[in-house]
């Protein structure tokens, strides 16, 4: 195992994606803009020795979509790289092609919130059920079930 | 137990069918700790095969579907196609708190009513999860079940007749 | 192309939850890996944001039937540290306990399933009789087989009593014992050393880039076990180790596992010895003030992650749930690939899904234009038949 990650050296290294923050004591969060996550994900892979990515964590703040990237590596940081989508249009590149993982989380993603990973290699639903129609995000803070949609199941009528 | 009803062949396959139930078991999206405790019965402690109960995989070849989890949507249909692939006379044991009606799982958007409101359930049982002791319990009601059901010549004799209520706007008539 | 669907409904209960994969095979080789697991989505972290902190331990806990606890201290702990509250000693000492008698008996079960797989069906009766002990322990501690509820958000729910502890001690040599065996028969059991050996291998390099995690990842010699890289409960004070294999194979994963098994065993037996007194909870506030924090826990199959919003309401705004099975799917979908059709029961069980493959297998063959069905029981089959082909050459 090698030292943690200090936070002059995340700082040095992450200040021109935008504003970082240590939220906790092995954790520190940049925040950037989407046009910018590509590169911000190859310097924390290639200049902090993050080796692996924990997860992709979502969130609807009502205004915005945030996406959070999380990495760590033998240092035993947590770096966590979020970006936000506006929510009228939240599209973003699909980064499956530098992350293998990041495949199957997009895909939850895009089931849950809508959000459209551009060039993904299979968008289809994971989550859901085949029947469940196609423009409803169950996990949107504005979304409630409809009595009159059908979302999946059977469609009799008792037994 | 086997009746003295019906022909030579009919009284050995009911004889067969209570002494060795053959059960599916069909997870219908539960969190599987019921499913655990069901494979538990297997195992030497409880070991339920002495007793003849066979778990089959084919829904065809079973006289008993054991359901758990509480019917997500995507499993409602297969739920319901695999029960109608079951020869009569067939029983369903729904186990556990999903069973019943969701259980904590009860109004979440992925999860239907309840597993009844897909198919018709004879034998609920309680817990989350039920124990395997409380699981053979069940299947040992399941063949009281069927005893009677042969006694009685099927199942008919257990539902409920719908009750004629008269219609008050042809009578005139108000019941208070 | 060739389409070979294999439907696995409703079979054997060695196979626990239901879950949709299509393998693209060439002949009898693997090609592609696709995953459909809606079977058993129920939307926990939609209710989740509309249940508050007492009514949402008991709905986070059944995400699994196996890893229950996993999830609810993950989530108490993070609660507990947005609201700044430190649980007492004693209180995080019973977690520990809980924590690994959950491993314990989450390993054994694996044990037994995967051995079922290969069709050693006397080593799956045994290790799930052994798991009966960690389960009346469990009972006796907690009331309960599964779903203990143990904890609250400020503590634990209720203490363990001097005679509980004793008779926990007294069943450990016991299962000492048994770990020993199994720990033999590793090295000498013919069955086991034929089919595990050199299936579902993957590199250090391939277990990083794949996010593979838990055991999986330990048996390719990554080092990463959450208790180690981010201590939490009293895994910073009872002297433990991590597991590492450098087989890399389903063999290594079973290595891993029963060293893991051993380590717990040891790690319980500290904690009932030196179990300290004092109270077991803490008075916690009703709501958590604004705040977010990913809480890790090192669950029986990997890192867990859950991400948590507040937003100063007795609600969580958001929870993200990250199981360690969904991170480990990847690695599972490129180990099949150059596999053996016979041999995916193997390398599934090896990760040690928590979703399982109880339901279909769709298996498109490049080669040929045809389309048949088979069943997971001849898929077992052609996987025993393999082994009994090993064994007479």
């Amino acid at each position: 195992m090698t030292s943690p990650l200090t936070r002059d050296v995340v700082m040095e290294t992450m200040k021109e994606f935008g504003i970082v923050e240590q939220v906790r004591a092995n954790r520190f969060r940049i925040t950037t803009t989407p046009d910018r996550l590509r590169d911000a994900v190859k310097t924390v892979q290639e200049s902090l020795a993050c080796e692996r990515l924990v997860t992709i964590s979502t969130a609807d703040t009502r205004q915005m979509f945030e996406l959070h990237y999380h990495f760590t590596g033998q240092h035993r940081t947590i770096v966590t790289v979020t970006i936000e989508l506006p929510r009228e249009t939240p599209e973003l590149p699909t980064m499956s092609d530098m992350l293998l993982p990041a495949g199957i989380y997009e895909r939850q993603i895009h089931d849950l919130f809508g959000i459209v990973f551009s060039g993904h290699p299979g968008l289809k639903k994971i989550l859901l059920n085949e029947d469940w129609p196609d423009n409803e995000h169950p996990l949107r803070k504005d979304w409630k079930p409809d009595e009159k949609t059908f979302y999946g199941g059977t469609k009799q009528e008792g037994r | 137990m086997t009746g003295t009803t019906g022909s030579w062949s009919q009284r050995l396959a009911n004889w067969a069918r209570m002494k060795s139930p053959w059960i599916t078991i069909f997870n219908s999206g539960g969190c599987n700790a019921c499913d655990i405790e069901i494979l538990a019965c297997l195992i030497p402690r409880f070991d339920v095969e002495r007793f003849g109960i066979l778990a089959k995989g084919s829904p065809r070849h079973a006289d008993i579907l054991i359901v758990t989890g509480p019917a997500t949507l995507k499993q409602a249909s297969r739920l319901r196609r695999v029960w109608e692939q079951m020869p009569e006379p067939k029983y369903v044991i729904a186990i556990g708190a999903c069973g019943a009606g969701g259980g904590v799982f009860h109004g979440l958007y992925h999860v239907s009513e309840s597993v009844d409101s897909i198919i018709p359930v004879d034998v609920f049982v309680a817990g989350c999860p039920p124990r395997p002791d409380e699981v053979i319990n069940a299947v040992v009601t399941c063949l009281g079940l069927l005893a009677e059901d042969i006694a009685h010549g099927g199942k008919e004799w257990r539902q409920k007749k719908a009750v004629e209520i008269p219609d008050t706007a042809t009578t005139g008539e108000v019941r208070v | 192309m060739a389409e070979v669907v294999i439907p696995i409904g409703p079979q054997h209960p060695a196979l626990k939850e239901p879950v949709n994969f299509r393998v693209i095979a060439d002949g009898e080789k693997i090609i592609r890996l696709e995953l459909n697991l809606s079977y058993t989505h129920r939307g926990i972290e939609k209710g989740a944001e509309s249940r508050d902190f007492i009514r949402v331990l008991p709905l986070l806990e059944r995400v699994c039937g196996i890893c229950s606890h996993s999830h609810a201290t993950a989530f108490a702990k993070g609660i507990e540290e947005i609201m700044q509250v430190k649980i007492p000693p004693r209180a995080q000492y019973i977690r520990t306990i809980i924590a690994e008698l959950e491993r314990m008996h989450s390993h054994l079960l694996w044990l037994g399933v995967a051995a079922h797989e290969i069709g050693f069906n006397t080593l799956f009766m045994w290790t799930w009789r052994d798991r009966e002990a960690v389960q009346d322990t469990l009972e006796e501690m907690s009331g309960n087989r599964v779903h203990y509820n143990m904890n609250e958000v400020g503590g634990v729910r209720c203490d363990l009593s001097p005679s509980q502890v004793q008779t926990a001690l007294a069943r450990l040599p016991l299962l000492e014992e048994r770990i020993h065996k199994y720990v033999a028969m590793l090295e000498e059991e013919e069955t086991m050393l034929l089919r595990f050996r050199g299936i579902g291998n993957m590199t250090r390099h391939e277990a990083l880039a794949y996010g593979a995690v838990g055991p999986t990842a330990r048996a390719s010699g990554v080092a990463c076990d959450a208790r180690h890289e981010d201590p939490y409960l009293v895994y910073a004070e009872v002297p433990w180790e991590v597991v590492t294999d450098t087989n890399g194979d389903v063999y290594g994963r079973t290595c891993v596992r029963i060293g893991e098994l051993r380590e717990s065993a040891k790690i319980v037996r500290y904690c009932l010895e030196h179990l300290p007194e004092g109270d077991i909870r803490v008075p916690a506030p009703k709501a958590a003030p604004t705040g977010e924090i990913l809480s890790r826990y090192e669950a029986p199959r990997g890192e867990l992650v859950h991400f948590i919003r507040t937003n100063g309401t007795d609600k969580a705004e958001r929870l993200d749930i990250r199981t360690p099975t969904l991170a480990n799917w990847t690695s599972v979908a490129m180990c099949l690939t150059g596999q053996n059709l016979a041999d995916i029961p193997v390398i599934v069980a090896a990760i040690d899904p928590c979703l399982s493959c109880t339901s279909r297998i769709t298996v498109l063959d490049n080669n040929d234009n045809t389309s048949g069905m088979i069943t997971f029981d001849e898929l077992r089959k052609r996987s025993r038949a393999r082994w009994q082909e090993q064994e007479r050459s």
